[in-house]
């Protein structure tokens, strides 16, 4: 008998139970989707994340630290800037540099007309607005001559423009921050995202920044290597000259955002071992159930045994039957669950605005993984199956 | 042919031994046909049973076209089931989900014959038994004699020596029954060995040949011609 005969067999049998099937592979379906799930939304999310975290790519992130010596001689260390547009032109020449972005940031009271309200205010440099992508929904960004001269020009982000303007039009409005009076010019668009939360936001050219509050500091600095490989280049010349200028030692460091990026995927990759291992124990309990059904199946169809061996089943033809069929049973759940399992986390990954990312691996695991299944739990109830007395199994009511 | 030398099928239960079949010895020529009768617990089911290879003596030998076939393994006892022998049960025993045709065809699958021939000699075998307008008919939807009949047709499918039948009849009328026995005298007919199980006189007088079982025991053993 062979092996498509066999199959075929299993199929007509499972069609003539149909009810039994699908409530057998129920366990399967859940437990593969499940799975599949979990490892596509993980995958989508450590994606995002990393992306989130490397920016555009290549770029080290610095900070300055004072050492302890450093803050006995002056505690006030902390409050002030930590870098200075000194700084800025000095990293320019470093040749790794592709280009330096900067921004500071001071929250502000600000002021429309009658109403009033807090804002953080950025004074970003034209690096920041490329690397940044920040998107204008409305009016237009900054130009070139708007960052050198240092124009009175703001914009403003989305969730500012709905609680001041209603849904007016911004544009061409001035805006106080503190009593400095600057122009409206275009509005940012709506963040996307599971973790975007819309923030009151104020952008103005560095040089605006400058005179707005009066002083030249640079709170953040991102330098941007001319590629992958200048990483590395960048952070230690910039740390080196840094220190040097400042007359600290090491106080000027970098964040190496790939090792950021590296623990991000390392906690994502537990998440996904911690839910996985969820999502394998309900496999495993899918497949108890599918051992329950087939033992319950087997007595039920003990009198089918009986009749299949006098007419000339062997005990392997018998255990092979019960087997293909546990087979197949885990086998269509697997793939309905992998369907479902698809389904799901793109509808997820929609909402959540990341891409849901299933592998070829988890497809194909997914599918091994519910036939081994099938064959563990399917084994007991064909081996019990094929362990019939034919005689009593005739007689079986 | 079949041949009996000193069979005996004992059962244990609890601490008691019953002794079912005591010794029984016994030659059925081929092309016999043979009504095995005695009454109900006797042991005429165990030797047919045994005979069909469906159970396994205690002790004594069984030789089937002169092999000895006592102490051939759980395969390849399937393989004469499969190919020497047909059943015919009392209760029919076809399978519910499966229309006559793909009752009639089981046996050959287990045979390894392919699809095509396997439906036509399905086919063939159920107009032989005069159902071949009920070929698509689930078990439920026929009568008790037509289902014997599917099952007579399953039975002589792969073209056995031995038709072994355990009271088939015993779930029909009279006028079934007779019907039912036609079939079996034109297999006999044919060339078939047929053993067939009764309690009715009038189903035994159809055959050449009655044995009487008694406690287990050949009681009588008259050959009619
Ligand atoms: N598995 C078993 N365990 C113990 N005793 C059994 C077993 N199977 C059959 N017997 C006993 O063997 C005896 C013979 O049974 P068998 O079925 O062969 O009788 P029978 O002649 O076919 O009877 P009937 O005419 O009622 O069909 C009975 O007494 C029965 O109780
Ligand atoms: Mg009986």
């Amino acid at each position: 008998m062979s092996l498509m005969e066999n199959i075929k067999m299993a199929l007509s049998s499972l069609k003539a139970h149909k009810l039994r099937s699908v409530l057998t592979m129920l366990g399967i379906i859940i437990g593969v989707g499940a799975v599949i799930i979990v490892v596509a939304i993980g995958q989508g999310g450590e994606a995002v994340l990393k992306s989130q975290i490397t920016g555009a790519g290549n770029t080290v992130e610095l900070f300055y630290q004072p050492s302890e010596e450093e803050l006995q001689a002056n505690p006030s260390v902390l409050y002030e800037a930590a870098f200075t547009s000194e700084d800025i032109r000095m990293l320019e020449t470093i040749p790794e540099v592709k280009q330096v972005v900067a921004s500071s940031s001071e929250y502000s009271s600000i002021r429309y007309r009658e109403q009033t309200g807090d804002s953080s205010v950025f004074g970003i440099n034209q690096a920041y607005m490329d690397l940044n992508n920040l998107e204008i929904e409305e009016g237009q960004g900054f130009s070139e001559a708007d960052f050198r001269s240092g124009r009175r020009a703001a914009l403003i982000s989305y969730s500012l423009q709905e609680k001041f303007f209603e849904g007016q039009s911004p544009i061409g409005e001035v805006i106080r921050i503190g009593n400095q009076p600057v122009e409206i010019i275009g509005v940012l668009a709506k963040p996307t995202g599971l973790f975007a939360f819309g923030s009151m936001d104020i952008y103005l050219p560095f040089n605006t920044w400058k005179m707005v509050f009066g002083k030249d500091d640079v709170t953040q600095m991102t330098l941007q290597a001319t590629s992958a490989d200048h990483i590395q280049a960048v952070a230690e010349k910039a740390t080196f000259q840094l220190n040097q200028l400042h007359n600290t030692e090491d106080s000027y460091m970098v964040i190496n955002m790939e090792e950021m990026a590296e623990g991000i995927g390392q906690i994502t990759r537990i998440m996904t071992i911690i839910i996985g291992s969820i999502a394998g124990i309900s496999l495993f309990v899918g497949g108890i159930g599918v051992m329950n059904i087939m033992l319950v199946s087997v007595t039920e169809r003990t009198r089918e045994i009986g009749i299949r061996m006098a007419l000339g089943a062997t005990r392997t033809q018998v255990l092979t039957q019960f087997l293909i069929e546990a087979i197949i049973l885990t086998l269509i759940g697997g793939m309905i669950g992998i369907l479902l399992g698809w389904g799901v986390s793109g509808i997820v990954a929609s909402f959540a605005g990341w891409p849901s990312l299933i592998s070829w691996q988890v497809v194909v695991g997914g599918i091994v993984f519910s036939m081994v299944i099938g064959i563990i739990f399917g084994l007991l109830p064909a081996n019990k199956a094929s362990k019939l007395d034919p005689i009593e199994a005739l007689r079986y009511e | 042919m079949i041949e009996l030398r000193d069979i005996r099928k004992t059962y244990t239960v609890g601490k008691e031994q019953i002794d079912v079949l005591k010794s029984i010895r016994l030659t059925i020529e081929e092309g016999e046909f043979t009504a095995i009768m005695g009454p109900s617990g006797s042991g005429k089911s165990t030797l047919m049973n045994i005979i069909g290879c469906l159970d396994k003596q205690t002790s004594g030998q069984y030789l089937l076209n002169g092999e000895n076939i006592s102490d051939y393994e759980d395969t390849a006892l399937a393989r004469v089931r499969n190919q020497s022998i047909g059943f015919v049960f009392q209760q029919f025993q076809l399978l519910p989900r499966l229309t006559a045709l793909r009752n009639v065809e089981l046996p050959m699958i287990y045979n390894g014959i392919g699809k095509r021939e396997r439906l036509e000699r399905a086919a063939e075998a159920l107009r032989k038994v005069g159902l071949s307008d009920r070929m698509e008919h689930l078990p439920n939807a026929l009568s008790g004699g037509q289902k014997q009949r599917v099952a007579i047709a399953r039975a002589i499918v792969n073209q056995p020596q031995i038709i072994l039948a355990d009271e088939p009849t015993g779930a029909l009328d009279t006028k079934t029954s007779i019907s039912i026995m036609e079939q079996f005298v034109k297999l006999n007919e044919e060339g078939t060995t047929v053993v067939l199980v009764t309690h009715e006189p009038e189903i035994a007088d159809y055959t050449n040949r009655t044995i009487t079982v008694r406690d287990g025991e050949i009681v009588a053993n008259d050959g009619r011609r």
